[in-house]
């Protein structure tokens, strides 16, 4: 009767873990994206939530947790969770999960890189060697990473390739779909003042000026002469300055009473649980924040 | 392990060229893929992630700080206590003092084991701190570790100093388990349960030399030069050489096991707790008296503790608002036999002139605060208790020992992740209630500075 039972459980358990693909995404806009193309293949927990900045988390045991159980880690790549990811995935103990295995997937690692090979100097601040990281505000980019998780998704999983194909495909052409009046919107922009280069790959896109940098140099606190000296560099011009949740305003706010300029805080990640829509709400957003 | 400074100098020039490598690597065209299947986070870059921790200290204190009562050597009666080996110690000095420059060497090996190595150079010596491989194949969460490591057993024991949160380590590690913690040589099998929540258990099985847990002699000769007279008043040289008649016994000596637990509570919040023991087959000390008295201690040990870690972290810019509570316990008993022997002639000692059964227990504690005041700026304060507990003989006499405690408060300002300064201060109230020598409570107080810096690519920090 027992042993019954226990074989009755042990079917239970592998039952669960084939209905569906477990993914852990590092930060919520994988994980929309993970939901997007796996639809109810998978299931996902997101690791880092919103309005944090994904460079200075911690590993934390609820992310080994999640790691221990997934069949897969979705993550941005290209440094941005170097600070964490490697120490959680080690912590988790599951060998399925180590670069360069199947259960390991990195999107940066799938398309082109704005500022790739700058020089990796610290002197230069916080950068980041591989490139800029953080594709996951550009829509097109998503787009394509997206297509490179449903083949990713299809060697974990072959039975649904085709299902996770054509998911990858609706992603692409619901970002096409918007992207001339996102476009047309942001058309004539006159150019935008950014706290980091989290909207760098937004803003190419709709091909709005990145005219400065709220910080000095990337991962260092805005300092008095260096906002004086955009100041003096931006004088007279037009233009917006946006940074996000988890970026304080006080540069921001400084910029705004010199020059006039309009400010936005916006997120640059959706909720843990949201999915295409609120992704691209989020990004209209940026959109319409461009225009002063 | 200890060398001249020219090989420290030498390891760092090595350092220095390995990076000099990996940055050319790094900014070769072959290396700049974009697209493809290749993984681009840290770690494939550099190969090995390579880093040196530079870390200074100044400190100035109102007297000499001893240890906490009952756990020193004591300094009024100057042990010895033959430690196979002196490791560099992470105590603080007066003045200014470079404390370390830490080299790190850590990435996979294969596909099937990961590598680290840490290397400790001060000014007058190169120390190997950690050397390990770690398997990253083995399945169901299963994870093997063996060569020289930081025991798992607790919270701090396994951070480095660039980790700490204060200059100096809680009293816990230092007096309980020595200036490097429980560090020692051997394997470690650990588990993580696929449960909901964080689980981890593991056991070690470690060689059993540390001298706060698993002191370890072994067999040797004991030897004394002097100078008889002969009867015609010429002095005499004569020499005494006898055997210290401790156990000679190979490794292991010492075992450990751990579990940890982290309930989800959460992005804000994370909360670990712990649980930790020990037990070395073998523990000796001797002290070989000048007068040619040898007196020994050789039994086992054993060691139990807890240990909790809370943090809370809002999401504020460069650490604002985070807090972080952590607190630890750790009580040692040693079951050793007293024996002290003296030299009848120059090659033998006579039977024991005293044997006694002798059990020490002792516990040490910390709890410590940190809170992040404003984005890179933080502040803490720390309790160390050691000796609450505190049966402890010197000799064969019981110590009157009373408790010890320390009071340290600290700020620091982390310009960037790769760079911390800190102010520190301290006021020990040692061996409390008792007077010393002099009639005096023996408190002192303590200031520190102290930079800390990291150099390169460094391996992402464990929970």
């Amino acid at each position: 009767m027992i042993r019954f039972s226990l074989l009755g459980l042990l079917m239970l358990l592998s039952g669960l873990s084939q209905a569906a693909v477990n993914i852990a995404a590092t930060v919520p806009n994988m994980g929309m994206l993970a939901r997007e193309i796996g639809g109810e293949h998978v299931q996902v927990t997101v690791m880092a939530p919103p309005g944090r900045d994904p460079h200075y988390l911690e590993a934390r045991p609820s992310m080994m947790a999640a790691l221990r159980r997934a069949d897969m880690v979705v993550s941005v790549g290209a440094e941005l969770e170097t600070g964490w990811l490697p120490a959680a995935i080690q912590g988790a103990g599951n060998r399925e999960l180590v670069p360069g295995k199947k259960g390991y997937f990195e999107g940066a690692a799938h398309i082109k890189r704005l500022n790739e090979g700058q020089q990796a100097d610290r002197s230069r601040g916080d950068v980041h060697p591989r490139g800029n990281p953080h594709f996951y505000l550009d829509p097109q980019r998503m787009a394509t990473v997206g297509q490179a998780l449903a083949e990713h998704l299809a060697r974990l999983d072959p039975d649904n390739r085709d299902d996770y194909l054509s998911r990858a495909t609706a992603f692409r052409q619901a970002v096409e779909e918007q992207l001339p009046q996102w476009r047309s919107q942001a058309a004539g922009a006159p150019g935008a003042l950014l706290y980091h280069g989290e909207p760098d790959y937004l803003m190419a896109l709709l091909d709005v000026p990145v005219v400065g940098y709220i910080e000095p140099k990337p991962g260092i606190p805005p300092t008095a002469r260096h906002l004086s000296t955009l100041v003096g560099e931006l004088e007279g011009r037009q233009g917006v300055v946006l940074y996000t949740d988890f970026q304080p305003g006080k540069g921001p706010d400084f910029i705004h009473r010199k020059l006039g300029w309009p400010t936005h805080q916006l997120p640059i990640q959706v909720a843990t649980e949201a999915d295409r829509d609120a992704y691209f709400a989020m990004i209209r957003q940026w959109v319409e924040a461009v225009q002063p | 392990m200890r060398t001249k400074p020219l090989s420290s100098l030498l390891a760092l020039s090595l350092l220095g060229l390995a990076m000099g490598q990996a940055q050319a690597q790094e900014n070769s065209p072959e290396n700049h893929h974009s697209g493809g299947d290749n993984a681009v986070t840290s770690g494939t870059g550099f190969n090995p992630a390579i880093s040196v921790i530079l870390d200074g200290v100044f400190s100035r204190s109102s007297r000499e700080v001893e240890e906490p009562a009952g756990f020193g050597d004591g300094d009024e009666h100057g042990h010895g206590h033959g430690h196979g080996e002196e490791g560099h110690s992470h105590g603080v000095e007066e003045g200014f003092q470079l404390r370390e420059a830490e080299l790190v060497l850590s990435g996979p090996v294969d596909p099937y084991f990961d590598m680290m190595v840490q290397v400790g150079v001060t000014p007058s010596e190169v120390e190997l701190e950690e050397a390990y491989l770690q398997t990253r194949a083995l399945p169901y969460g299963l994870q093997l570790k063996g060569g020289q490591f930081l025991s798992d057993i607790g919270y701090i024991n396994k951070q480095h100093i660039h980790d700490w949160d204060f200059v100096d380590q809680p009293w816990m590690r230092e007096f309980l388990f020595g200036d490097e913690g429980l560090s020692d040589t051997g394997v470690q099998l650990s588990w993580v349960a696929p449960t909901a929540f964080y689980s981890r258990f593991g056991l070690e099985v470690l060689e059993g030399d540390n001298e706060g847990v698993a002191n370890y002699v072994g067999e040797e000769e004991v030897s004394l030069s002097s100078v008889n007279q002969n009867p015609d008043g010429t002095p005499q040289p004569v020499e005494f050489e006898a055997d210290n008649g401790l156990e000679d016994k190979s490794g292991p000596r010492l075992f450990t096991a751990f579990a940890k637990f982290a309930p989800d509570l959460g992005y804000d919040r994370a909360l670990q707790l712990g649980v930790f023991g020990g037990h070395a087959t073998l523990y000796q000390e001797q002290e070989f008296h000048s007068d040619g008295e040898l007196e020994t201690l050789e039994g086992d040990s054993w060691f139990a503790g807890v240990d909790a870690v809370y943090k809370y972290s809002g999401g504020g810019a460069m650490g604002q608002g985070d807090f972080t509570l952590q607190g630890e316990y750790t009580l040692r008993t040693k079951e050793l036999k007293f024996t002290e022997r003296s030299f009848i002639n120059s090659e033998e000692f006579g039977p024991p002139e005293e044997e006694v059964d002798l059990r020490f227990k002792q516990d040490a504690l910390y709890v410590q605060g940190l809170y992040g005041f404003a984005p890179r700026w933080n502040a803490g304060v720390r309790v160390d208790a050691a000796g609450l507990t505190n049966d402890s003989f010197e000799g064969s006499e019981p110590q009157d020992a009373g408790a010890s405690f320390r009071y340290t408060g600290q700020v620091s300002f982390a310009p960037t992740e790769f760079s911390r300064i800190r102010a520190q201060l301290s006021y020990n109230d040692l061996d409390h209630g008792h007077e010393d020598d002099h009639g005096h409570e023996p408190g002192a107080w303590q200031f520190f500075l102290q930079y800390n810096l990291s150099l390169g690519q460094h391996g992402a920090h464990a929970f």
